[in-house]
């Protein structure tokens, strides 16, 4: 067997195509990138090399304001990990139960993921609307007036505000992911179990998640590395705003290359994300296989 | 492992040579390289005869200048035989990451829109736009020097304008009849018409806070018409005039005014301009000010065109006059220095941009920017009226996140938006506006 | 009699939980398609959530006219489907490659490949806009295959090699005893049982390149090949824009979505059923 799992022309041609490709379109321009983050440069005229300055000003400069986008985007991550995820669980673990309409609850569950970014964004704007939004109409239906707010033109709700949408578009998306891996476990566990006396909980716990702890690494890595490039959405929302209230790297990384023509320090700005997403994505392989020893 | 590291080493290397080769390229290549896909005819160089030129904009289908465009277009060809323009259009935000990244890529066509000033700043510092001295002679009594300023860098001619938006004061008629309410001529009656709408409950002015642009058009005003024209000029443009100066403080301190009499729709800064103007549509808000193209706007969105008008925004104080105005010609097209085709790249930017100049003011779509030898007695009142204040304007100061660079510009509006928010005060936003230019 | 009462009780609280979710989910789509048929006034304030007070099919045709969306559409189905192909194809290959064949770096070359889900599009924009100039890509279908293609298999490889681990050695050991080779085990072994996670990366590619937008602006130029999201992009005006064909041009682009999605759904669900995999 092992002579077979060896053979070099096999592996060659299996891993060449996807190699080319990757190395082409995203490792050379992680190397370009990396050069323009040490330039001073606005993206077209010629560059001059300030070594580390651009690193710095991320850190020092008040008026960038990078460190809080790096606390925004992990606080939507940690959202995202403790509060997206297991809602997708809990619904991928009713539906794989064997519910009726089963199929009919996977495929609604699944539209908001299937809607475009421009959709959602509007649909939101008019959610929050100060005026007419529905959360505001509602609050006041409710007698509960003094809660009304300008949910996205808030400084101190502004955060939460755009945060939410993103969280509910993607609970579908982690849910299919883990529903279609609940469902490649043998239904004969399950019974087995059943028989044995195990309630529904005992059975997720003990049975179902542990042999689902591939499926639910690739969330929780899809999750993280999702949250700290966090974009679309918050552009439509509130482009970071009020006063870099909803910020997030992405966000201040497109600012500052396309609007500002501060293409080094955007680029230092990228460098950090691919970083940092890079360095959670392998502590979290790293963790689940800790803990499958 | 010591191959490991030294394959990762090369890799390395590669790489780097790669990205320095492309920044180094980009001077020697622009001369040599005569692009050969963004000139679609050079396979048909041999024959001669037809001549292809692509030409890039902003007028999609949707836009208020499309129509304009297509007629100027069907124009030039009728006129050049042999001649054919491609008019590739694509979304205002989107477009401006794509022009920057096609000046950088060596991807420009022909013929391409853009914004004058501080925005196009650096593709033409890139010499890799053409400059139009030699061609402009033939146009000269039919372009004012007034509408080229911001396409003139160190003096040379590099763009053709077509229209010259400036901003003012729109405004609901009814909603003013009806609190019996007249034009403010000077900046206490602004506040004394405020003060009488917000009394009777009705907001006074709409704004948008996220779309920071929105902002600025009053704030613009505000600084314009209290520091007057050469001192805004000289302070943003760093030419020995600084930012922290009494007149500038002075005006973001009547935002701040504006502000805290709550002349502003609550939650402002959530609401994008879509929506903000949406609310002057519908009746909801008593005022609007922004640039001339709601002119057009106005014509279409509410139900009754007829409610609305427009006056010039007042003189706030200081050297400001009301007839200095925030505007001026900045859109823009320019010609490709590698095209193959220069002269008549470069005839086409200002035939076209001649015609556009026709039929958008026709239209209703925006104020010409070239003189006006036709009949215009059809344009829309409120678009005729703007003509009016730009014939008589005493000075054109254009938007200051166009005047300024691109750096500064983004400064200028994320600044703006604390201001509005009172993180900042008027006198902080004056200092951190005079650290940034200075620096 | 109590246990069955606990059961009943247990199964109304699943299918509210549930329902309630289902109706939160659709709304977007109920909001989508009224949305598609009224004019600004109706979406900006005065009728926002309501049915249409006209129903405006005229925003269908104008957003049908504008431009060319019929060729748009095609472009996308062509850009989509090809990157759909290949991501696949790749990814199934190298994940293979990655998880059951044996060779030196191969943890190393994993790793890397999670450098795909980490790279900010935006940044890298102009780096591979310069990459595909220098190779004569830009304006044309690989302009957006090849970096798409690229996007998605990180992501492709993560999801196969999860499904590819839980596939048991013994299948394959079984088949090497028999005589197989490598390409024998990985055709007739390895592609079958991977049918479930063949329609769940085909899903999620499908959603990168048909909503993408960055780079199907700035690498394409020429409108031969525009695609859907750009089309629908131009029916926005500089400074006003009329919402209504924006709607409904969404309305369109996202009816094949709904469709593909469907199909596959009802594939994964198929082939999860046939109880091919014992884990």
């Amino acid at each position: 067997m092992d002579s077979v799992r060896k053979n070099k022309l096999a592996i060659f041609l299996f891993i060449f195509p996807a190699a080319l490709l990757f190395t082409a379109i995203i490792i050379l321009p992680i190397f370009m990138s990396s050069y323009y983050s040490l330039l001073k440069w606005d993206g077209i005229n010629k560059g001059v090399f300030i070594g580390l300055k651009n690193y710095m000003d991320l850190f020092t400069s008040k008026s960038v304001g990078f460190p809080k986008t790096i606390g925004n985007a992990l606080i939507l991550a940690v959202l995202s990990v403790f509060i997206q995820l297991p809602i997708s669980l809990g619904l991928a673990l009713l539906l794989s139960k064997g519910v009726k309409g089963e199929r009919f609850f996977v495929s609604v569950f699944f539209i908001p993921v299937l809607i475009s970014t421009v959709v959602i964004g509007q649909l939101w704007m008019k959610i929050y609307n100060p005026d007419y939004g529905i959360v505001n109409v509602a609050l006041r239906a409710m007698g509960l007036d003094h809660l009304a707010k300008p949910w996205l033109g808030n400084q101190k709700t502004a955060l939460l505000s755009v945060f939410i949408p993103i969280l509910w578009q993607y609970v579908g998306y982690h849910m299919l992911l883990m529903y279609a891996g609940i469902k490649s476990i043998s239904p004969e566990f399950r019974e087995a179990a059943k028989i044995d006396g195990a309630t529904e909980w005992q059975i997720a716990r003990h049975i179902i998640i542990p042999i689902l702890k591939p499926v639910i690494k690739i969330s929780v890595i899809f999750a993280v590395t999702g949250s700290l490039k966090a974009f679309d959405l918050i552009y439509v929302l509130t482009n970071g705003g009020p006063a870099h209230a909803s910020e997030v790297p992405s966000t201040l990384m497109v600012s500052m290359i396309f609007d500002r023509n501060l293409y080094g320090l955007g680029s230092a700005i990228a460098i950090f994300i691919i970083f940092l997403c890079f360095f959670f994505a392998i502590t979290i392989q790293k963790f689940f296989k800790a803990e499958v020893d | 492992m010591k191959k490991k590291i030294l394959s990762l080493l090369l890799c390395i290397m590669m790489a780097a040579s790669l990205a320095v080769g492309c920044g180094a390229k980009q001077e020697n290549t622009q001369t040599n390289e005569t692009n050969t896909e963004t000139s679609n005819s050079s396979t048909s160089n041999g024959s001669t005869e037809e001549i292809t030129l692509t030409l890039w904009s902003i007028a999609t289908e949707s836009d208020a200048f499309h129509p304009a465009y297509t007629k100027a277009i069907a124009d030039f060809e009728a006129a050049n035989p042999g001649v054919k323009i491609v008019h590739e259009t694509f979304e205002n935000q989107s477009y401006k990451t794509k022009i920057k990244s096609a000046v950088a890529a060596n991807e420009l066509p022909d013929i391409f829109y853009t914004w004058g000033g501080g925005f196009s700043k650096p593709f033409v510092e890139s010499g890799k736009v053409l400059p139009l001295d030699d061609y402009f002679g033939a146009y000269q009594d039919e372009l004012p020097e007034a509408a080229l300023t911001n396409v003139r860098f160190d003096g040379k001619l590099y763009g053709a304008t077509y229209t010259t938006p400036l901003s003012a004061v729109f405004y609901n008629k009814k909603i003013f009849e009806e609190n019996g309410l007249q034009v403010p001529t000077n900046w206490d009656e602004f506040i004394a018409v405020c003060k009488t709408l917000k009394e009777k409950g009705i907001t006074p002015i709409g704004i948008s806070a996220k779309d920071t642009w929105v902002i600025a058009m009053t704030h613009d005003n505000l600084v314009l018409k209290s520091a007057g024209p050469e001192k805004v000029a000289a302070a943003l443009t760093k030419s020995g005039q600084t930012y922290n100066d009494p007149d500038f403080i002075a005006a973001s301190a009547k935002l701040r005014e504006l502000i805290d009499l709550g002349v502003y729709p609550e939650g402002a800064a959530g609401l994008s301009n879509d929506e903000a103007s949406a609310m002057f549509y519908n009746g909801d808000v008593a005022m609007f000010i922004t640039g001339s193209w709601m002119a057009g706007s106005l014509q279409t969105d509410p139900e009754n065109p007829e409610d609305f008008d427009v006056f010039q925004f007042p003189a706030v104080g200081g050297n400001g006059k009301a007839t200095d105005f925030m505007g001026g010609a900045t859109d823009s097209f320019m010609v490709n220095a590698s095209t193959p085709h220069k002269d008549i790249a470069a005839k086409a930017a200002f035939e076209l941009a001649k015609s556009i100049s026709k039929y958008a003011y026709l239209d209703g779509a925006g104020i010409a920017a070239w003189k006006i030898d036709y009949d215009d007695s059809s344009v829309n009142p409120i678009t005729k009226k703007i003509a009016n204040f730009a014939s008589e304007a005493t000075s054109f100061t254009i938007w200051y996140d166009t005047l300024m660079e691109a750096e500064d510009a983004g400064e200028y509006l994320a600044l703006l938006q604390e201001l509005y928010m009172g993180n900042i005060s008027p006198e902080e936003f004056a200092e951190a506006m005079a650290n940034q230019l200075e620096q | 009699m109590e246990n069955s009462l606990t059961a009943k009780l247990k199964s109304t609280i699943t299918y509210t939980i549930l329902i309630i979710w289902a109706l939160i989910n659709l709304f977007p789509l109920y909001w989508m398609f009224t949305f598609s048929l009224k004019d600004n006034r109706e979406i900006f304030g005065e009728n926002v959530i309501g049915l249409p007070r006209n129903w405006l099919w005229s925003n269908y045709t104008a957003a049908l006219t504008t431009g060319n969306m019929g060729l748009y559409f095609i472009n996308s189905i062509i850009v989509t489907g090809l990157t759909i192909v290949f991501t696949t194809v790749f990814a199934l290959m190298a994940s293979y490659a990655l998880n059951r064949l044996i060779w030196k770096g191969r943890d190393l070359v994993n790793s890397i490949f999670m450098l795909g889900l980490t790279v900010p599009i935006h940044a890298a924009i102009l780096p591979i806009f310069i990459i595909l100039r220098n190779l004569k890509m830009t304006n044309s279908y690989q302009a957006l295959i090849v970096p798409y293609t690229a996007f998605a298999l990180a992501m492709a490889i993560l999801i196969c090699s999860g499904f590819i681990q839980n596939i048991p050695k013994e299948l394959e050991e079984s088949a090497c005893i028999d005589g197989a080779g490598v390409f024998g085990i990985f055709f007739r072994i390895i592609l079958p049982l991977m049918k479930p996670a063949l329609s769940t990366i085909a899903i999620f590619t499908f959603l990168q390149a048909w909503n993408e937008l960055m780079f199907a602006v700035i690498f394409i130029s020429d409108s031969k090949f525009r695609t859907l999201s750009v089309g629908i992009q131009t029916l926005s005006g500089s400074y006003t824009t009329d919402w209504g064909p924006i709607g409904a041009a969404l309305v369109i682009a996202t009816f094949p979505t709904m469709i593909a999605y469907s199909f596959m759904s009802k594939k994964i669900q198929q082939s999860l059923m046939a109880g091919a995999i014992k884990g």
